[in-house]
C-alpha cells in the first residue's frame, strides 16, 4: 500500500520510468495487461514446459522399457521424474487451466478484463519466473531428487545434499504466489464484475468450474507455502520441523503437503470438467443436463477435497481410527464424480452429437475419467491400497485422472475455442488424428501399468530386475508413451498447418460451432475491448438464446443468424487499460532472491533492486496513461477493472503483493 | 465414419488382461497371488470391488457406445432434439444410488479394515540358549538406506524400547535383508526406520506399511506354507530405492526352530590362515561399521554412518542375497558366488548406487586383491550355509 | 472509489463491495489458512522441546500480556483513524494513524525483546522443534504487524502530502481490515502458546 502518492503530478517521475507505448512486437506481449493476451502468454508457455515434461516422461519410460535400464541411471533418473510430476502438474496443467480462465473468464461473465489486470499480468510472469527457476536447476546440475511429493526426511540435508530441493522449495514458492494472486484476481473478477442480469447461476459451467478452482488454491496454497517455507528453514536455516534427530514427525510434512495436494487434484481436474462441460452440450445441440446438479457437485468436490487428504497416507502408520475415517471420505467424493458423469452422459443421450475434435476429446474425457475414478474406487478401500499404494497402479490411476480427465479436457478446450481466440479453426482432419493417437498412446502407456502394479511394480524404481513378469508390459508402456508423443506432434503440425493455411482462407466468421455461452457474442478473433456494449443476460446460456427460440410445438426454431447476434468488433473508443513495465519487472527479480538465498546472499541484491524498483514504479504508473493512445476517461464502462476506476479519484492500487 | 469406440475396446482388452495377470505364475510380487490368511482376506475383499468397478465401467462405455452409435449426428435433418434440461428424479437417483453402493463397500471395508489392524498371535515355543521358551512372534523390521534388518527379541517387546532406532537395545538375532518365520502363525512386526521414510511390502503376505524413523509401526504377515516370499521397498527412499529388497523365507515350525538355533551363537573363530588373515582386515577395517558377534559386538559402538548400523555378519553365509537382496550369495550349484563378492568388496558403490562419501551406503574399501581374498575367506566361516532348496529358491537375478 | 464510480455508471458490484476491498477479504481468507498451518505445526511440536527449555518454563506471561494489549488497543486507534477520515477530521486521523503504527512498533520492539531474551536464556531457533515452531509462527506475525506498520507509514506520508482525503476513506478501511486481521490472528497465538497451558521439562 505504498502507493498513496499525488497522482496529479506528470505520470513519468523519471525518464526511465517512462511507460511502454508499443502494442505491436515482443514489448508489447513482456507489457501487455490484456486479459487475452496473458492467456496466451500462460498457453504457449504451459505448452513449452509441457514438451519439456513430455521429454522427461519419454525418459522415464526408455530406462524402464527393458530390466536393468541403463538409460539414465539412478540419479538421473530421480531427479527426471522428480521433475516430470513437477512440470506437468505445476507447469503445465495448472497454467493451461490458468491460460484458459484469463481468456475466458472476463469474456463468458461479460467484462471488459479482470478485475486488476496488472496483478494479471504480475501472476503470469510470476509463474514464468518460477518456472524457469525450477528448470534452471537443470542447467545448474542439480535438478531436485526428492520426488514431486518430497517427503521428509529424504529432502533434507543430510539425505539430499545437493541444492536440488531448495531449487523446487523456492520454485514452488515462487509459482505459488502467481497461483494465489492469480485465484484472488479471478475470484474478485467474477464475484464483481459479472454483466448485468448474470445471476450465479447464469454463469456458464466452466465459469463455475474455474471459481471453484481459485477458491481451493486461495485456500490450498497458503498451507503448501507453509510446509515449503519449513523445509526451505529446515535445509538453510537449521530448524528442526522435519528431522527426527532433534524429535520432529515426519508425518507433518506428509499431512501439510496433501491438504494442500489433495485440493491441488481437483484443481487440475475441475478445470477440464468445467471445458468438457461447454463442449458437450454445444455438439450435442443439447443443453447441459442438470446444470444446477453440474454446479453443486462440482462445489461439493471442492468441499469434500478438504476431507480426504489422509488417504495418501494409509501406510504411513497414522493409525487404524484415522485410516477409517479417510476410507469412508473419500469413498463417497465418488458420489458427486458420479454424478458429473452421469450428467454428461444424460447430456449427449438423446442428442445430435457432432463428433468433432473438440467432442472427440471431451467424450475422451467422460470414459477415460471413468476408468481413473473407477480404478480411484478400488483404493479408497484401505486394506486394498495397502497393496496398491506406491505401485504403478496408482501410476496408472492417476494418469487416467490427469491425462485423461485434465488433458484431454484442455485439448478439448484447444480445439473448442480456437477461433475465439486465433481467428481461425484447426484442422478437423489432423485434430483426428491427434485424438485417436493420443487415446490409444495413453491407454497403452497407463493401461497396462494397472496389471505391472498389480503385479507389485513398485513405483519411483529406476530400475527391476527380469524374473519379476514386469518385462512386456514395461515394454508395451513406452511403445504407447511414443504414440502419445506422435499425437502431440499431430497437434503442433496443426497449429502449424491451420495458421498457415488460415493466411489464404477468409477468416473464420462469427460462432463457428453454433455455440451458447457469452464470450461468443464477440468476434473471433476477440477483439482487443472484448464486448462493444454491455450485455443483458436473461438467461443461461444467453447467447444461443438469443440465437434459437420455440415454436408453439416446443420445437428449436432460429430466430436470428449468428452474424446478428454476435457483436461487430466496431467500437474503438472502448478505454483501454495501459500496457505496463512492472509485473515483468516485479517477477524477473524473484528468481535472483532465490538464487541469492541458495548461493550466496549477494545474489539477492540485484533481486530486491528489481522488486523495489518495480514496486516503486508500479505505485507511481497510474493504471492509464492520461496521454496514452487509447481511449478518454469519460467513457469509463461500468464493468471497467477497478484499478482503471482507481486512477480516477484513487490511485489506490490493489495489493502490493510484497 | 462410423466406427466402434476404440477407447472402449481398449479399455476392454486391458480389463481381459487383467484377469490374465491374476494368472502369472512368474511374477513373484503379484498381489493378486495371497499365500497367507491376511493377504487373502485383502485379496478377498478388493476382488469384488474390481468386479463391481468393472461392471459400472461396462455400464458407462455401453452407454458411450449406444451415443457414438445412435445419437450421432448423421446431418439427415436440422431439426434439434429435444431440449431436455435435466430430470430431478434422475439426479436424486444417481446420487443416492452410488451412495448406498459406497455404504455397503464401507462396512465390508470397515471390517476387513479393523481386523487388518489388530492383531491375534499366539505364541511359539523357540529354544533359547538351550531353554525351551515361550515366545510372542513379533520381530522389529528397521529400514535403512538401502537395506533392511529384522531383530529377533524371543523375551518379547514389552520393555524393549525402541523409540530410537539408531541405538537399538541387543537383540538374540539380528540379521539382514532375509526374514525367517514359521509358517501357519501370525507374525507380528514392528516397523521402524533408521533414516528416511521406507515401505516394507511382502504382497504374498499382506500389504504394505510404513517405516518412519522415531515412529514404530505395527503390522503383521502370516505364510501358509514354505516358500520364499519376494518383497521390495515401496517407499521412495533415494538413489538406491529400487535396490532395495527383502525376502521372507517361511520354515516350517521344526526347521525353523534349527534355524533359530543356528543364529544364536558367536561367530566361531576362523581356523585357516587366510581366514584368520581376514579377520584381522575385517577388524581393522570392517569392523568400523559391521559387527560380527564375538568379534566386536562388545566393543562397537555403532557404524560410521549416517544411519549409524551396517549389516550384522555374524551368520552372514546362512543368507542368501546381500546389498539390500540384490545379488546372490550362492551359485544355483551351491557355491559361492565369489566373482560378485569380491567386486562388491573391491568397489560398492560401483556395484550399487550409494552415497558413500555422504556415509550412506558402503564405500569403496581400498583393499587389495590379496586382502580382498583373506576377506572372503573369512566370510566363509561366518555361519553354515542354508539347505540347497532354499538357495535356489531366494535366487535373484 | 470504484464503489462510487460503480454506482455512477447505474450498478454496483456483484458483491456490493469494491474489487480493492474484496480483494483484501479474499486475501484475508487465504492468510487463514497460512498462520492455521503455521499454528497446527506449533501445537504438534509444544511438547517436542528435547533437551532446551521446555514452553512452559520459558514464557513470560505477565509481559506477553502487556504487549498483546499494547497491538489491541492499536485496532481500537485503527478504528478511530478511519473513523476520523470519514468525518473529513483529516488531523486526527493523522493522530491515529501515527498512534496505531507506534503501538505496532511497540509490539515489535516487545517481540525482538522476547527473542532475544530467549535466546539468552539457551532457545535458539535450531534448538528443538518446539523452538523453530514458536519462532517461525510468531516470527510470521511479527512480520506481517510490520509490514502493517509499513503500510500504515505510507497513508500517514500521503495524508501529510494531502491525498488522503475523506473520498479515499476506503483505502484507510482496506488497510484496516489487514490490521484487526493481524490483532485477531495474535489473539489466536497468545492463546494456544501462552494461555493454554504449556508442557514443563
Amino acid at each position: 500500500m505504498t502507493d498513496t502518492m499525488e497522482l496529479e503530478a506528470p505520470a513519468r517521475p523519471l525518464g526511465a520510468y517512462t511507460r511502454p507505448k508499443a502494442n505491436t512486437g515482443w514489448r508489447d506481449w513482456v507489457t501487455t495487461i490484456d486479459h487475452k493476451k496473458i492467456g496466451i502468454l500462460y498457453g504457449a508457455a504451459a505448452m513449452v514446459f509441457f514438451v519439456i515434461g513430455g521429454i522427461e516422461a519419454l525418459l522415464i519410460r526408455l530406462q524402464l522399457a527393458t530390466p536393468d535400464g541403463t538409460v539414465l541411471g539412478a540419479d538421473t533418473y530421480n531427479r527426471v521424474f522428480t521433475m516430470h510430476g513437477v512440470t506437468m502438474v505445476f507447469l503445465v496443467i495448472m497454467p493451461l487451466a490458468a491460460a484458459f480462465a484469463n481468456y475466458l473468464l472476463p469474456l463468458q461473465v461479460g467484462a471488459r478484463d479482470v478485475a486488476f489486470p496488472r496483478l494479471n499480468a504480475l501472476s503470469f510472469w510470476i509463474f514464468l519466473a518460477g518456472a524457469l527457476f525450477l528448470n534452471m536447476s537443470w542447467i545448474l546440475g542439480d535438478a531436485p531428487d526428492g520426488g514431486w511429493f518430497a517427503y521428509a526426511p529424504n529432502t533434507g540435508v543430510v539425505f539430499s545434499p545437493g541444492k536440488g530441493m531448495d531449487f523446487y522449495a523456492i520454485g514452488l514458492q515462487i509459482t505459488g504466489i502467481a497461483s494465489l494472486v492469480s485465484a484472488m484476481n479471478l475470484i474478485v473478477t467474477v464475484l464483481n464484475m459479472r454483466a448485468p442480469g448474470m445471476t450465479l447461476f447464469k454463469m456458464p459451467v466452466f465459469t463455475w468450474m474455474i471459481l471453484v478452482v481459485q477458491f481451493l488454491l486461495l485456500f490450498a496454497i497458503p498451507v503448501i507455502t507453509v510446509a515449503l517455507f519449513l523445509l526451505m528453514f529446515d535445509r538453510n536455516f537449521g530448524s528442526n520441523f522435519f528431522n527426527p534427530e532433534m524429535g520432529a514427525d515426519p508425518l507433518l510434512w506428509q499431512h501439510l503437503f496433501w491438504i494442500f495436494g489433495h485440493p491441488e487434484v481437483y484443481i487440475l481436474i475441475l478445470p477440464s470438467f468445467g471445458i468438457i462441460s461447454e463442449v458437450i452440450p454445444t455438439f450435442s445441440r443439447k443443453p447441459l443436463f442438470g446444470y444446477p446438479f453440474m454446479v453443486f457437485s462440482g462445489i461439493a468436490i471442492g468441499f469434500m477435497g478438504w476431507g480426504v487428504w489422509a488417504h495418501h497416507m494409509f501406510v504411513s502408520g497414522i493409525g487404524p481410527i484415522s485410516v477409517a475415517a479417510f476410507s469412508v471420505s473419500t469413498m463417497f467424493i465418488a458420489v458427486p464424480t458420479g454424478v458429473k458423469i452421469l450428467n454428461w452422459l444424460a447430456t449427449m443421450w438423446g442428442g445430435r452429437v457432432r463428433f468433432n475434435t473438440p467432442m472427440l476429446f471431451a467424450s475422451g474425457v467422460v470414459s477415460m475419467f471413468t476408468i481413473g475414478g473407477l480404478s480411484g474406487v478400488t483404493h479408497s478401500l484401505a486394506p486394498a491400497d495397502t497393496q496398491q499404494t506406491d505401485t504403478y497402479y496408482i501410476v496408472a490411476h492417476f494418469h487416467y485422472v490427469i491425462f485423461g480427465g485434465a488433458l484431454l479436457g484442455i485439448f478439448a478446450g484447444f480445439y473448442f475455442w480456437w477461433p475465439k481466440v486465433f481467428g481461425h479453426l484447426l484442422s478437423d482432419k489432423l485434430g483426428k488424428w491427434n485424438f485417436w493417437l493420443m487415446l490409444v498412446g495413453f491407454n497403452m502407456t497407463f493401461g497396462p501399468m494397472h496389471i505391472l502394479g498389480l503385479q507389485g511394480m513398485s513405483r519411483r524404481i529406476d530400475s527391476y530386475s527380469p524374473g519379476f513378469g514386469f518385462e512386456f508390459w514395461n515394454m508395451f508402456a513406452t511403445i504407447g508413451a511414443f504414440i502419445i508423443a506422435l499425437g502431440v506432434l499431430a497437434f503442433i503440425v496443426n497449429v502449424v498447418m491451420s495458421a498457415r493455411r488460415a493466411r489464404h482462407e477468409p477468416p473464420v466468421g462469427p460462432d463457428p460451432w453454433d455455440a451458447r455461452s457469452l464470450e461468443w457474442f464477440t468476434p473471433n478473433p476477440t477483439p482487443v475491448h472484448n464486448f462493444d456494449d454491455d450485455i443483458q443476460v436473461e438467461a443461461l446460456d444467453e447467447f444461443w438464446h438469443r440465437k434459437y427460440g420455440e415454436d408453439q410445438n416446443g420445437q428449436v426454431v432460429r430466430v436470428a443468424s449468428a452474424e446478428e447476434v454476435c457483436q461487430d468488433g466496431s467500437a474503438t473508443d472502448t478505454h483501454l487499460p495501459s500496457p505496463s513495465y512492472w509485473p515483468v519487472v516485479l517477477a524477473a527479480g524473484l528468481p535472483f532472491v532465490g538464487l541469492g538465498l541458495m548461493y550466496t546472499l549477494w545474489l539477492c541484491v540485484p533481486g530486491a533492486v528489481l522488486i523495489l524498483m518495480a514496486i516503486y514504479g508500479w505505485s507511481f504508473e497510474p493504471v492509464d496513461d492520461p496521454d496514452g493512445p487509447h481511449g478518454h476517461h469519460n467513457d469509463h464502462g461500468s464493468d471497467e477493472p477497478a484499478d482503471d476506476g482507481a486512477s480516477g479519484t484513487t490511485p489506490a492500487e490493489e495489493a502490493p503483493v510484497v | 465414419m462410423k466406427r466402434p469406440y476404440p477407447g472402449w475396446l481398449a479399455a476392454l482388452a486391458s480389463g481381459a488382461v487383467l484377469t490374465l495377470s491374476g494368472c502369472a505364475s512368474d511374477a513373484p510380487l503379484d498381489t493378486l497371488e495371497p499365500q497367507g490368511p491376511i493377504s487373502r482376506s485383502i485379496d478377498s475383499l478388493s476382488d469384488p470391488i474390481f468386479l463391481v468397478a468393472g461392471i459400472v465401467f461396462v455400464v458407462i462405455f455401453g452407454a458411450t457406445a449406444v451415443i457414438w452409435w445412435k445419437f450421432r449426428d448423421d446431418h439427415s435433418t436440422d431439426e434439434f432434439p429435444e431440449q431436455v434440461h435435466g430430470n430431478f428424479r434422475a439426479e436424486v437417483g444417481w446420487t443416492v444410488g452410488p451412495a448406498v453402493i459406497m455404504a455397503v463397500i464401507a462396512v465390508f471395508t470397515l471390517i476387513s479394515h479393523f481386523d487388518l489392524n489388530s492383531s491375534d498371535r499366539t505364541d511359539i515355543q523357540v529354544a533359547v540358549d538351550g531353554t525351551t521358551t515361550s515366545w510372542d512372534p513379533e520381530i522389529v523390521v528397521v529400514g535403512q538406506q538401502w537395506w533392511w534388518e529384522f531383530r529377533y527379541y524371543f523375551d518379547g517387546l514389552d520393555g524393549v524400547d525402541l523409540s530410537d532406532s539408531r541405538n537399538l537395545p541387543p537383540a538374540d538375532i539380528v540379521t539382514a535383508n532375509q526374514m525367517v518365520i514359521p509358517t501357519g502363525s501370525e507374525i507380528g512386526l514392528s516397523i521402524t526406520s533408521r533414516d528416511v521414510i521406507h515401505s516394507f511390502w511382502i504382497p504374498a503376505l499382506n500389504g504394505k506399511r510404513d517405516a518412519v524413523p522415531r515412529r514404530v509401526s505395527p503390522w503383521k504377515i502370516e505364510a501358509d506354507v514354505p516358500g520364499v516370499y519376494f518383497g521390495q521397498c515401496t517407499e521412495f527412499c533415494g538413489l538406491s530405492h529400487s535396490r532395495m529388497r527383502m525376502q521372507t523365507v517361511a520354515m516350517e515350525p521344526a526347521d525353523f526352530q534349527a534355524w533359530v538355533e543356528s543364529q544364536m551363537g558367536p561367530a566361531v573363530a576362523p581356523k585357516g590362515v587366510a581366514a584368520q588373515r581376514g579377520q584381522e582386515v575385517f577388524e581393522g577395517q570392517c569392523a568400523r561399521c559391521h559387527v560380527v558377534n564375538g568379534v566386536n559386538d562388545a566393543t562397537s559402538s555403532g557404524a560410521d554412518l549416517v544411519a549409524n548400523a551396517a549389516p550384522n555378519l555374524t551368520h552372514l553365509m546362512s543368507r542368501t542375497t546381500y546389498a539390500g537382496g540384490i545379488f546372490n550369495l550362492y551359485e544355483p550349484n551351491g557355491t559361492l558366488n565369489r566373482p560378485q563378492l569380491e567386486a562388491w568388496l573391491r568397489n560398492a558403490p560401483a556395484e550399487k548406487p550409494a552415497y558413500a562419501e555422504g556415509r550412506r551406503g558402503m564405500p569403496a574399501m581400498g583393499l587389495s586383491e590379496g586382502q580382498i581374498d583373506d576377506v572372503v575367506a573369512y566370510l566363509q566361516t561366518l555361519g553354515e550355509a542354508p539347505a540347497f532348496d532354499i538357495i535356489a529358491a531366494t535366487e535373484v537375478e | 472509489m470504484s464503489d462510487t464510480a460503480a454506482v455512477s455508471h447505474g450498478h454496483g458490484t456483484g458483491t456490493g463491495l469494491s474489487n480493492n476491498k474484496l480483494l483484501m477479504w479474499v486475501f484475508l481468507g487465504s492468510e487463514c489458512l497460512l498462520f492455521g498451518g503455521l499454528i497446527s505445526t506449533y501445537l504438534i511440536y509444544r511438547g517436542r522441546f528435547g533437551d532446551g527449555p521446555a514452553p512452559g518454563d520459558i514464557f513470560d506471561i505477565p509481559f506477553t500480556s502487556v504487549s498483546s494489549f499494547v497491538l489491541l488497543m492499536s485496532s481500537l486507534t485503527m478504528v478511530l483513524a478511519l473513523a476520523a477520515l470519514q468525518r473529513g477530521d483529516i488531523r486526527n486521523n493523522r493522530v491515529w494513524l501515527l498512534t496505531t503504527a507506534l503501538l505496532g512498533s511497540l509490539f515489535i520492539g516487545g517481540q525482538v525483546y522476547e527473542f532475544t531474551t530467549f535466546v539468552r536464556e539457551g532457545l535458539g531457533y535450531t534448538t528443538s522443534p518446539f523452538s523453530s515452531a514458536f519462532f517461525t509462527l510468531t516470527g510470521f506475525h511479527g512480520v506481517h504487524v510490520s509490514l502493517g506498520i509499513i503500510m500504515l507509514m505510507s497513508l500517514l506520508i500521503s495524508s501529510l502530502r494531502g491525498t488522503l482525503t475523506k473520498e479515499r476513506s476506503e483505502t484507510v478501511e482496506i488497510v484496516g481490515l489487514y490490521w484487526h486481521f493481524v490483532d485477531v490472528v495474535w489473539i489466536f497465538i497468545f492463546t494456544v502458546i501462552y494461555l493454554v497451558p504449556s508442557p514443563t521439562s
